[in-house]
C-alpha cells in the first residue's frame, strides 16, 4: 500500500498564506502613507520570498523602507534590489531636430 | 546668394533645455542635487522641474528645494506634483518656489529668451483619468464626476496656457506637466495602473495647441521616450528613469515650429 503523507502535517503554525498577500498589501499601503510617501517601490511575491524593487532618492530613504518592509512582513524572507537615483549631471544630451 | 548670417549671440541656434521631475526632496535632502544644478549656466538654458519636487508637500521640504535652485544662472519653470499637494497647502508651497526665483505654473505660461528667440512653456499638473480607451467617465456618483472633472480642468488649464504661447510668437514650445499626457512613457508599470499614471486629455490639449515637446514626471518605473497622436514627441523625467540629476535636450531655435494640425473640437475652435 501506498503511504500518503498527510496534506498539511508539515506547514508550520502561524498565519496562512493568504495572510501573506493581505500583509504584502499592508507593506504597500504604508509605503503609499503619510510618512514613507514612497509610491515608487513595487513589492512583488516570487515564489517564497518578496521582492522589493524600485528607485528612491537616497540611501538612508532605502533603509527605511527594507526596515518597514522587514516589521511589516515578520517571518517571511524579503529581498531587495532598491537602488538610489543618480544624481550627477548628464555627460551628454538629446538632439530633437 | 545671401548665406544666413550667425546668429546675434554667435551660438548656434539651439535652446538646451534641462529638465528632471520626481526629486522628492525631504528636510534631510538639502544640497543633494546642488552640485549637479551649479552646472547649468555651462550646459544648458533653462531648467524645467516636473513636479514631485518634495515628499510630503510640506513648507519645510519646499524650502530645501528652494535652496537647491535660487540663484543657479538659469531660468527654473516648475510644476507641482502630487507630492507637493499631500500637505494641503500647494499655494505655500508655489509662494516658497517663486520666492527662489522659479517660475511655478498651473494653467500659465513663461515666455524666456534663448539666444535671440523667445522659448515658452506652458505648464499645468495634469491629473489621472487614463488613456484613450481606457478612461474614466464622468458619470455616476459625485465623487466618480469630481474625479474625472479634476482631469477636465487640470487640461484645460494646460490647454489655455499653450494657447496664451501661440500669441508670443515662440520659436520653441513646451508643454511641462507631472501626469502624462500618452501610456508610451508608462511602459514598465503595471498596466493596471495607467488610469492613475495620465490622462490622454492632456495629450489632446498639446495636440491641439501644438508643441515642440512635451515633458513630464510621475512615472517612476516608466521610460523616457514617447509621442503624442499628432506626433508631439514626449519625454517622462522622473528622475528614476533618466537616473541622472537632469535630462538634456537640444531643440532648433530655427526651425519650423510644429503647427497644431486642426484645432479639435474640445479646445480650439475651427
Amino acid at each position: 500500500m501506498t503511504e500518503r503523507p498527510e496534506p498539511y502535517e508539515d506547514r508550520a503554525p502561524g498565519p496562512g498564506p493568504y495572510e501573506d498577500e493581505y500583509r504584502i498589501a499592508l507593506l504597500r499601503e504604508r509605503l503609499a502613507g503619510d510618512g514613507p510617501a514612497e509610491l515608487g517601490v513595487r513589492v512583488e511575491r516570487r515564489g517564497g520570498v518578496v521582492l522589493l524593487t524600485g528607485t528612491v532618492p537616497t540611501s538612508t530613504r532605502r533603509e527605511e523602507i527594507l526596515d518597514l518592509a522587514r516589521a511589516t512582513l515578520t517571518g517571511l524572507t524579503v529581498r531587495t534590489d532598491v537602488a538610489v537615483a543618480g544624481r550627477d549631471a548628464p555627460d551628454h544630451g538629446e538632439e530633437l531636430s | 546668394m545671401t548665406l544666413p548670417g550667425p546668429e546675434p549671440t554667435g551660438r548656434e541656434a539651439v535652446v538646451r533645455v534641462a529638465a528632471v521631475g520626481d526629486i522628492h526632496l525631504g528636510e534631510d535632502c538639502a544640497g543633494l542635487l546642488r552640485p549637479a544644478f551649479e552646472a547649468l549656466p555651462d550646459c544648458a538654458d533653462l531648467l524645467l522641474l516636473a513636479g514631485d519636487l518634495t515628499r510630503h508637500g510640506s513648507v519645510a521640504e519646499a524650502e530645501v528645494v528652494a535652496g537647491e535652485i535660487a540663484g543657479l544662472g538659469v531660468p527654473v519653470v516648475a510644476v507641482l506634483g502630487n507630492h507637493d499637494h499631500h500637505a494641503d497647502t500647494p499655494d505655500e508651497v508655489t509662494r516658497v518656489l517663486r520666492d527662489a526665483g522659479a517660475h511655478v505654473l498651473e494653467g500659465e505660461s513663461a515666455v524666456l529668451p534663448v539666444a535671440g528667440h523667445k522659448v515658452g512653456v506652458a505648464g499645468a499638473k495634469g491629473f489621472c483619468g487614463g488613456f484613450l480607451g481606457r478612461s474614466a467617465g464622468e458619470f455616476g456618483e459625485p465623487e466618480m464626476k469630481a474625479f474625472v472633472r479634476t482631469a477636465r480642468r487640470g487640461a484645460e488649464r494646460l490647454a489655455r496656457a499653450l494657447g496664451e504661447l501661440a500669441e508670443h510668437g515662440c520659436a520653441v514650445r513646451i508643454a511641462l506637466t507631472h501626469f502624462s499626457p500618452v501610456p508610451d512613457t508608462l511602459a514598465g508599470e503595471p498596466l493596471e495602473i495607467y488610469p492613475f499614471l495620465g490622462s490622454y486629455l492632456l495629450a489632446e490639449a498639446i495636440d491641439a495647441h501644438g508643441a515642440d515637446l512635451a515633458v513630464h514626471g510621475h512615472a517612476h518605473l516608466g521610460t523616457e521616450h514617447g509621442m503624442t497622436a499628432g506626433g508631439v514627441r514626449v519625454r517622462n523625467v522622473a528622475q528614476p528613469v533618466i537616473d541622472h540629476a537632469f535630462a538634456l535636450y537640444r531643440l532648433p531655435l530655427d526651425g519650423h515650429p510644429t503647427r497644431p494640425h486642426a484645432p479639435t473640437a474640445r479646445y480650439g475652435t475651427r
